[in-house]
């Protein structure tokens, strides 16, 4: 491992990011966008609702504007981090191998793209988490950013996994929108997931944990210890399957 | 003798691409490995560079290679300064080597002018000169180049051939595949790949 290899490549990739018109829109339109048409649609009719990760004991009553805009916080920082770390791992893959070949270590070229995400994962979630504190009082607004940040990791870690494995970008885009669709866009919702037939199934989808972290966190004084516990491991899962497959895929033989 | 290649067999499901190649370099010598399209050539480099594994056979490398893939590789929203400075960490170069390397090369391949131009900004000869000087950068022992000049003008080409007869003078071995052989008296030997075997 080699610090000076590490470094150049994380100030390269990070270059690469932001010279791209689309990452730049994606980042600053996608959140407002989607912010003003939660504030333009939803009522402001106050549910009640139970948090599922706390075994159905605490029950809170939001108004449907709030929660949609957690909910759509959530599903946001999914979607947008997902994407651009598929587009991290998938788009440089070819020339990535010459960069091995000359010299590059597999893991010096991951952990240089894994520091990248990281900090996209701080960007996008203080961004997201203060849009949203924006719109209406959050009750802890670092809880609420943190919940995004480990969003960002799960999601970041699935969509490693998928520019691992997938070697096209339109077939790897969809399984993206697919899962962070029904997921993190529709199943997750609390006012669905209140009433879902088969609530067990959804526990086990990656936004889960993270969705339920930033629901405590914006409208509970509870803590939220256990989701951010359980959204760690989620995410540690994805990033371990998406280092082994990138790794394998990306050797050299010297 | 710097490459050593023995009974190289590779295949892609049952097409045998290669069925059984050796050859060997010795320092200071060009060889030229020419072939129809869709022959092995590339496939022959590929092995030899570490990017693809062989099925069967075995080859021996001394000392540092230089590679240059037919298609240009490179980061379109990286500028041509910053491939340099990208290539010069992975081959570990100290600032000072490697800057005054890349300040020969854009002088030699005559594209100084787009050093600050990002590559997706950049013609077609000039992303293959970049190709070219990333292979040069860290003044390798052996050099392989699939199909090394496409693009280039005639000034070009014959720069390309001046600094090759340049690193050939100091030592280095230089690998040229191609589909189209011209100016034969510029190799030390010429190889046919034809059947999956080299005549």
């Amino acid at each position: 491992m080699n610090v000076r290899r590490i470094m150049t490549s994380l100030s390269m990739i990070l270059r690469m990011l932001f010279r791209r018109r689309i990452v730049l829109i994606l980042l600053v339109v996608i959140p407002i966008v989607f912010f003003s048409v939660v504030a333009i649609t939803t009522s402001i009719q106050k549910v009640p609702f139970r948090i599922a990760s706390m075994n159905g004991k605490v029950f809170i009553l939001a108004s449907e504007k709030h929660m949609a805009l957690v909910f759509f916080a959530v599903a946001i920082a999914g979607f947008l981090m997902s994407f651009l770390a598929m587009n991290l791992i998938q788009k440089n893959s070819t020339i990535n191998r010459r960069l091995m070949v000359c010299g590059y270590h597999p893991l010096e070229l991951l952990l240089s793209n894994l520091l990248a995400l990281t900090l996209m994962i701080l960007m996008i979630s203080v961004y997201v988490g203060l849009l949203t504190a924006a719109f209406f009082h959050v009750s802890h607004p670092g809880m609420m950013i943190f919940s995004l940040a480990l969003t960002g990791f799960v999601y970041g870690g699935y969509g490693l996994a998928v520019g691992s494995l997938i070697a096209g970008e339109l077939e790897g885009i969809l399984f993206i929108v697919l899962l962070a669709n029904i997921d993190a866009g529709w199943l997750q919702n609390p006012i669905f997931y209140a009433e879902a037939q088969n609530q067990a199934l959804i526990h086990y989808l990656p936004a889960f944990y993270p969705s339920q972290a930033a629901i405590i966190a914006a409208f509970t004084d509870y803590s939220g210890l256990n989701a951010s516990l359980n959204s760690l491991w989620y995410g540690l899962g994805f990033l371990a399957f998406s280092m082994l497959i990138f790794v394998i895929k990306m050797r050299i033989r010297k | 003798m710097i490459l050593k290649a023995e009974n190289m067999i590779k295949s892609f499901g049952k097409k045998k691409v290669l069925k059984g190649v050796s050859f060997s370099m010795d320092e200071g010598t060009v060889y030229g490995i020419a072939g129809e399209n869709g022959s092995g050539k590339s496939t022959l480099l590929k092995i030899l560079v570490g990017l693809w594994k062989a099925d069967k056979g075995d080859f021996l490398i001394k000392g540092k290679i230089g590679y240059c893939p037919q298609e240009s590789l490179l980061f379109s929203q990286l500028t041509v300064d910053e491939h340099f400075r990208y290539f010069s960490a992975a081959y570990g170069l100290a600032k000072s080597n490697w800057q005054s390397q890349s300040e020969f090369l854009l002088d030699q391949l005559n594209f100084r002018q787009y050093r600050k131009d990002k590559v997706s900004d950049l013609s077609g000869g000039t992303h293959q000169k970049l190709n070219l000087s990333l292979a040069l950068l860290h003044q390798p022992d052996l050099l392989i180049l699939d199909e090394p000049y496409n693009g280039f003008d005639w000034e070009t080409y014959f720069r390309f051939w001046e600094i090759t007869g340049h690193m050939k003078s100091q030592g280095c071995s230089i690998l040229i595949v191609t589909h189209l052989l011209s100016e034969v008296n510029r190799f030390d030997r010429i190889y046919n790949l034809k059947n999956g075997y080299l005549e």
